[in-house]
């Protein structure tokens, strides 16, 4: 029993982080169409950063804050610079992000070495509840993710500004009229997706060493959980997120940890044969092409 | 671009690149550029697959390198437990391949559009896991050696230089078929595809049936162009086909230009002695393919052969404006590059 609960805390953390790239993918994918597979990749960046931060004397909670701005400001300028070019022609926006793997990947290997990098746990204490052994840095990335996929949640869904964006992602044209700024929704859509990847590449490297390759399972991950979820859909995203991660944990602990990586993927093709738009329904992308 | 009045004219450019690259080893290059182009003509083999399902079907598929895994395994496989040798397992490596393609494409393509691309990535994953926990059968993450010669009429075939004549056989092989295919109707069918899915439906072609058939057709390729890897390097390993090998299978398609007949074979050497000629290491050179790939989408969609074929026909405009044909040809050139 006490293996279980402590399992399950440890499936929790990386379903944090997952869903963090998940809920990042639903936005950018289901709500702008860009397909950013070098999603995984900001979330490395967002690692790196924690990391030289650390490496320079810095907290880490101001590490953190670094990371989330300095990959939303990537976002911003990598929108401008690339994606926004590539709006009506989704599969060229797929390869370019397939180039952006290559080159962020390899810039990092050329300055940083490629080798594991880690910090040290931001926090230390391992907490003994009735024998299970609970470490606190665990707890924190499971409290920091629920916070701000709520905060995202409430955004969307509730704000007027969400409202706004939803109206953009249902009808362009209409929502253009009625004067809403469609590009600049795009852009900070994106913005906000890089943002969570770089958080996620924190709270990652608080739980694991990372390394330049990191982010290539992790974003197909993030897919996955999006499309099992259905494309746009918070809430199918934390779901399918939760599942993924608690399946993961549990398979690590009870000797399946070479099958780990097969079962996120195994899974979205079963979910996009049975329901191509996933468990929760989603937009399956804007009509925009 | 295709103009079906004189299509041996369109073969013409590529068996003269052809004689030129059989006429290489006579100028006496070194080991090391020898077995660089023997790589990069296992790569072109490969991409003339992925230029028939990419160029003319418009469906791109991210897990290529996992296909040509079926094709180096089943090489390995045959060599180990049955013996069977090079020559035979050239066709079941491409048979093998195929039907690996069949299972995923039948799946996949029930799901629409960019949906495609994620499960292709997605299956070339699994392969990589399959075979990582494959045991000793697979060899999991060391690998396979395959130790049964090539032979040639009795000769050996496995230096370097004859090896090269063998890759250079198959990929004219693969132009010619490839040429052979955009030529057809089966391949109007496919550009039909590309071009408007819904009015390819409904004139009567079965479009689901032809773009699996399409990703089988570049699963054969694939498959071919595994087994002259395998008995090319003569150890695989799973992490020679994960997923970003196949990014690189995509880049060079898309650098050479996937629906000219030459682009398979520019960006496969581009892309394979680029780095030799700069004096890059992979680190540097890697960086700049990612580039080139991003700055080739956004300003030359069409790659770079096409582009320069574009930029040379603008400089030429005002001397062949006279000419009706050339003229239409120009239109149709245009519409091609606003697709």
């Amino acid at each position: 029993m006490d293996i279980l609960i402590q399992q399950l805390l440890n499936g929790l953390s990386i379903a944090s982080v997952i869903t963090l790239i998940a809920v990042g993918v639903t936005l950018i994918f289901g709500l702008t169409g860009i397909i950013n597979f070098a999603h995984g990749e900001f979330l490395m960046v967002g690692s790196i950063v924690t990391w030289l931060a650390v490496q320079a004397g810095l907290g880490f909670l101001p590490a953190l804050v670094l990371a989330v701005l300095a990959v939303g400001v990537m976002g911003f300028v990598l929108e401008r610079g690339l994606f926004q070019f590539t709006l009506t022609r989704p599969t060229n926006g797929f390869i370019v992000s397939l180039g952006l793997i290559v080159v962020l990947q390899h810039i990092v290997i050329f300055f940083y070495d490629p080798n594991q990098k880690s910090i040290p746990r931001p926090l230390a204490g391992i907490w003994d509840v009735a024998g299970v052994r609970i470490a606190s840095v665990r707890v924190m990335v499971i409290l920091v993710t629920i916070a701000v996929v709520a905060m995202t949640f409430v955004m969307v869904t509730r704000s007027r500004y969400g409202r706004a964006l939803r109206a953009a992602v249902d009808d362009r044209d209409t929502a253009a009229l009625m004067g809403i700024p469609v590009r600049r929704y795009v852009t900070g859509v994106f913005v906000l997706g890089s943002a969570l990847a770089g958080l996620g590449g924190a709270l990652l490297i608080a739980l694991f060493p990372i390394t330049p390759f990191t982010g290539g399972t992790m974003v197909m991950k993030g897919f996955a959980v999006a499309l099992i979820g259905g494309l746009g859909n918070l809430t199918g995203a934390v779901v399918a997120g939760l599942i993924l991660g608690i399946v993961e944990g549990f398979s690590a602990g009870y000797g399946f940890s070479e099958w780990t990586d097969a079962y996120s993927f195994a899974l979205m093709i079963l979910v996009l044969l049975l329901r191509p738009n996933g468990l929760f329904g989603g937009t399956s992308g804007p009509k925009m092409a | 671009m295709y103009n079906s009045l004189s299509p041996i004219r369109s073969l013409i450019p590529v068996l003269v690149v052809l004689i030129v690259l059989a006429l290489v080893p006579a100028m006496g290059p070194s080991n090391r550029m020898l077995s660089l182009a023997i790589s990069a003509g296992i790569n072109i083999v490969a991409l003339y697959g992925l230029s028939v399902l990419f160029g003319q079907t418009g469906i791109l598929s991210m897990g290529h390198a996992a296909l040509v895994g079926v094709g180096a395994y089943a090489a390995a496989l045959l060599a180990r437990d049955t013996g069977i040798g090079f020559w035979l397992a050239l066709p079941l490596g491409g048979v093998f391949a195929a039907i690996a393609a069949a299972i995923i494409g039948i799946p996949s393509l029930r799901v629409s559009g960019h949906h495609f691309v994620i499960m292709t990535f997605a299956f070339g994953q699994l392969l990589t896991i399959v075979l990582t926990n494959g045991g000793d059968y697979t060899g999991a993450a060391t690998g396979l050696d395959l130790q049964l010669p090539v032979n040639f009429f009795g000769a050996r075939a496995d230096d370097l230089m004859p090896y090269y004549f063998v890759v250079l056989a198959f990929v004219t092989l693969s132009a010619v078929a490839s040429w052979a295919i955009i030529n057809s109707s089966y391949g109007r069918t496919l550009r039909a595809i590309r071009e408007n899915e819904k009015l390819a439906a409904s004139l009567g072609i079965n479009v689901g049936r032809q773009k699996i058939g399409a990703f089988v057709v570049s699963g054969v390729f694939a498959g071919i162009s595994g087994v002259l890897l395998a008995y090319f390097l003569r150890h695989i390993s799973p992490s020679q086909f994960t997923s970003f090998p196949s990014i690189y299978l995509a880049l060079m398609v898309m650098i050479g230009g996937a629906r000219l007949l030459l682009g398979p074979i520019a960006g496969g050497i581009l892309v394979a002695f680029l780095p030799e000629v700069l004096n890059l290491d992979p680190v540097e050179s890697r960086i700049l393919y990612g580039v080139c790939l991003i700055a080739v989408i956004l300003l030359l969609p069409n790659g770079l052969i096409a582009g320069a074929i574009d930029g040379w026909q603008k400089l030429t405009r005002s001397s062949t404006r006279k000419h009706p044909g050339t003229q239409a040809a120009n239109a149709e050139h245009a519409s091609e590059a606003g697709r």
